[in-house]
């Protein structure tokens, strides 16, 4: 476009993308360390994913004792969580997550987030799935909304600088290292680029690939599809948990702390359906086993009209409700009229969290010097196959700090990076969204998201086979072709959120792809990937993580050993 | 059922309203049929979302003349009266518009914030108080090797207002926001007496006086709009007077 004002280029030390718990906790970090950090975010940091963490956040303070008084450790943490990972969880991985715990827990509280408190005043511990030991510290059922608003408090604190409502295109390589990024302004249109020492993708998960997921709206996977773009592979992209409990309707999350606190799960014949698929843990099974186990009963005519199951909390009494699950009552209040001290809520599985993600070491690094990922944008790998509940808001915090670290350890010395190759990437982008806006006609955009979703729950859900799948892959590639001639009708360039949504459309589509063909090569059942024509977990062949990289435009999968060390792989029983 | 949106294009700063015919499904909220228009009417229409669960706080906006979130919303309970409201009035709610509440959702940005674009505002200002009274917890003495204690009635105390979710819902209903620029408004001060009433910092009144004028504290005036609008049951007001009245006892009203 002729005059077009040179693009604004940006120069920090750091820049971090994402404001949820992860970007926000190494940004404080950064900070502290003296380096000049910003933070890029499409909303406003309090908006982010993060706030809508309930039930809690894992450390083994032993607080509260396990079964005949016995008290907690890392190891039994670390144990739990390899456990419930399938074994495909990197165990040194595992320990460095548990061994922080603790500490991570207590650093937070010392910034101000207000726990909940057993009776001698030591942060409250409660029960979890697939858990030994009471080991999950909790906020009511507010754990990520407190813990945001401290982390974003200790941010303003010290200064650092955001740039809100700032969609990132495009991560910028030079000379073998990422040297920045590119993002469009919302408010204005324009392509900024910004310079850096070391970029940290903290841009939270995919989720809403799926069209019943329990994850904000805008947890679309930009991140992940970024890294895969500047040439970092993604791993085990197959791996999706689906939440046991997510509201029938509006799939919004019913913690599993309601099941930690007493609630229970029953089919439309009255019955404790849990007592048949895990005898010992019940409905405190991990989230897969709970997951499989509704929808069986709904398969087998055992759910209500619709699909549905009654998670049960009547019993636990109101003054028990109000204290604890205070969130779960407005919620069911809310949005599906009922109050659950005199009913039961109606529950479906959703989507709920994505295991894969970018591939790095236990550092954050990526196989990009310059690049790094934590939270659930990184695959480090500590879920392996299923993640426990309560181990996510760990990761975020954990590893945002420590990733953190390995930056600064990284760049000490590293002169600022040259700014061309930043100005033309802006410039390139501009150029690139001027094109999709000047597009008169073509497919519409929010049809063929809606497709996306459809798609990838129906083929790519709680059961997979290869039959299934290759459909699923086939409708795919159509959707990428009517992708390729998506129009919006808006032109505009002040806040054009249908533009924002066609370039996160691009990368979900992206995802889907990398994710199909993951879930279909891994032809054995593991943690969350369900085979129904592989019902088995294979480890003589994928004991393995997916690797899945795009080299000219096509996706290449390759497959790297588990790291195990402390726990030998056997039978998971619950 | 038709919603009545408010437009406004910054390009030619034109402001109007907007009806669009709405297939109407069981629990359909504001929200969701906001997206409806975007994608099948109107994809230029701006307004915030995020969580769609009512715990992010992104999408409060002016719905039927009231501050609320609009995913936690339904569609049917406003068509059939039982989201009624009484507000104490201000000018935004007195704008004269024709409008059927009975067939008609009326979608307007929330009050008292620089408009961007249609349902969008610029929330800077909110955040710019928010700021403004140092919303970092300052503790006591050295940090303890483990958690600082903490007693049950004092979480629950602090909980009453750490569960805000700076939506802005109550700054956008606030008769005194409406006329005073200057005034912090109800969440900056709710998020104030949070911090001043943790037992774990020196609790030695010195909070209590970053709001001490007349533009903080002394500016309310006690219509509540704040605690009604609240979609987490926040009570600014309810902190707003006990600042006052500690203040008062201790002889440091400031003069006015």
């Amino acid at each position: 476009m002729a005059g077009r004002a040179e693009a604004a280029v940006h120069r920090h030390d750091m820049v971090v993308i994402g404001a949820g718990l992860s970007g926000l906790r190494a940004a404080i970090e950064l900070s502290d360390a003296g380096l000049d950090t910003t933070v890029i975010s499409k909303v406003l940091p309090l908006r982010s994913h993060s706030v809508a963490a309930q039930g809690g956040i894992n450390a083994s303070l032993g607080n509260v004792a396990g079964e005949d008084g016995a008290m907690d450790s890392w190891e039994a943490h670390a144990y739990d969580t390899v456990k419930g990972s399938d074994y495909l969880a990197d165990q040194d991985a595992v320990e460095v997550m548990c061994r922080e715990a603790p500490r991570t827990v207590i650093e937070l509280e010392h910034m101000g987030t207000v726990f909940s408190r057993l009776e001698n005043g030591y942060i409250a511990q409660r029960p979890f799935g697939g858990a030994m030991f009471p080991r999950t510290c909790y906020a009511a059922d507010r754990t990520g909304h407190n813990i945001l608003n401290t982390l974003y408090e200790q941010a303003l604190d010290r200064e650092i600088r955001f740039y809100e409502e700032y969609y990132t295109t495009a991560l910028v390589r030079d000379g073998g290292r990422c040297t920045g990024c590119t993002a469009i302004e919302l408010l204005t249109g324009r392509v900024h680029g910004f310079a850096a020492k070391a970029v940290l993708l903290a841009t939270g998960g995919f989720g809403r690939l799926y069209s019943r997921s329990t994850n904000a709206l805008i947890n679309t996977g930009d991140g992940v599809a970024l890294a895969l773009c500047a040439g970092v592979p993604l791993k085990d992209m197959e791996f999706i948990q689906f939440h046991p409990t997510t509201l029938f309707g509006t799939n919004i999350l019913i913690t599993e702390g309601a099941r930690g606190e007493g609630g229970r799960l029953y089919n439309s014949n009255n019955e404790r359906f849990m007592e048949r698929y895990a005898p010992h843990s019940l409905d405190l099974a991990p989230r897969d086993v709970v997951a499989r186990a509704i929808e069986e009963e709904i398969a087998a005519g055992r759910g209500f009209e619709g699909g549905y199951v009654y998670l049960d909390l009547t019993h636990l009494g109101a003054d028990h409700i109000r204290a604890r699950l205070p969130g779960i009552r407005q919620i069911a209040m809310d949005f599906a009229g009922i109050d659950p001290i005199t009913d039961p809520i109606p529950v479906q599985p959703g989507q709920h969290y994505s295991m894969g993600g970018i591939d790095v070491n236990n550092r954050g690094e990526t196989r990009l010097p310059g690049l790094y990922a934590a939270g659930e944008c990184a695959c480090s790998s500590v879920h392996g196959a299923n993640r426990l509940g309560g181990n996510s808001l760990l990761e975020t915090v954990a590893f945002g700090k420590l990733v953190a670290r390995a930056i600064v350890q990284n760049t000490q010395g590293l002169p600022a990076p040259a700014t061309d190759a930043v100005r033309s990437r802006a410039a390139s982008e501009q150029e690139r969204i001027d094109v999709l806006l000047g597009r008169k006609t073509g497919e519409n955009l929010f049809a063929i998201m809606d497709d996306l979703k459809d798609t990838m729950f129906e083929y790519f859900g709680i059961f997979r086979d290869e039959r299934h799948m290759k459909e699923g892959i086939s409708r795919l590639e159509r959707l990428q072709e009517r992708f390729e001639r998506v129009h919006v009708k808006n032109k505009s360039r002040v806040f054009n959120q249908a533009l924002i949504r066609l370039l996160e459309l691009e990368d979900m589509l992206l995802l889907a792809a990398v994710l199909a063909q993951s879930a279909l090569r891994r032809r054995e059942s593991r943690g969350s990937h369900t085979r129904t024509d592989f019902p088995a977990r294979d480890d003589e062949h994928f004991l393995a993580h997916t690797l899945a990289h795009l080299r000219d435009s096509a996706i290449d999968l390759e497959y790297e050993p588990v790291r195990l060390g402390m726990f030998e792989p056997t039978e998971r029983e619950y | 059922m038709r919603l009545k949106l408010f437009r406004y294009n910054p390009e030619d700063r034109e402001q109007r309203y907007d009806i669009f015919e709405i297939e109407s499904r069981p629990g359909m909220s504001v929200l969701a049929a906001l997206f409806d228009v975007q994608k099948k009417h109107d994809d230029s229409l701006a307004f915030r979302y995020s969580c769609r669960g009512a715990v992010c706080g992104t999408c409060a906006m002016l719905i039927n003349k009231v501050p609320r979130l609009a995913c936690r919303t339904q569609v049917a309970k406003l068509l059939d009266g039982s989201l009624e409201m009484d507000l104490a009035p201000y000018p935004a709610l007195e704008v004269d518009i024709d409008w059927n509440p009975e067939e008609e959702v009326l979608v307007e940005p929330l009050p008292h914030l620089p408009l961007i674009r249609d349902l969008v505002v610029d929330m800077e200002p909110f955040f710019a108080f928010y700021r403004a009274v140092r919303p970092v917890f300052k503790p006591e003495g050295e940090a303890p090797a483990r958690e600082r204690l903490m007693d049950r009635d004092a979480v629950s105390a602090l909980e009453a207002y750490t569960n805000c979710i700076l939506c802005g819902a109550c700054f956008g209903a606030c008769p005194v926001d409406a006329k005073n620029p200057d005034y912090y408004g109800p969440a900056a001060l709710a998020k104030l007496y949070r911090f001043h009433i943790d037992p774990r910092e020196a609790g030695d009144g010195s909070r209590l006086e970053l709001a001490n004028t007349p533009e903080g504290w002394w500016a309310c005036e006690f219509h509540t709009n704040c605690m009604r609008v609240c979609p987490k049951r926040v009570p600014p007001n309810i902190a707003i007077g006990k600042a006052r009245r500690e203040l008062s006892e201790q002889g440091r009203e400031p003069e006015r």
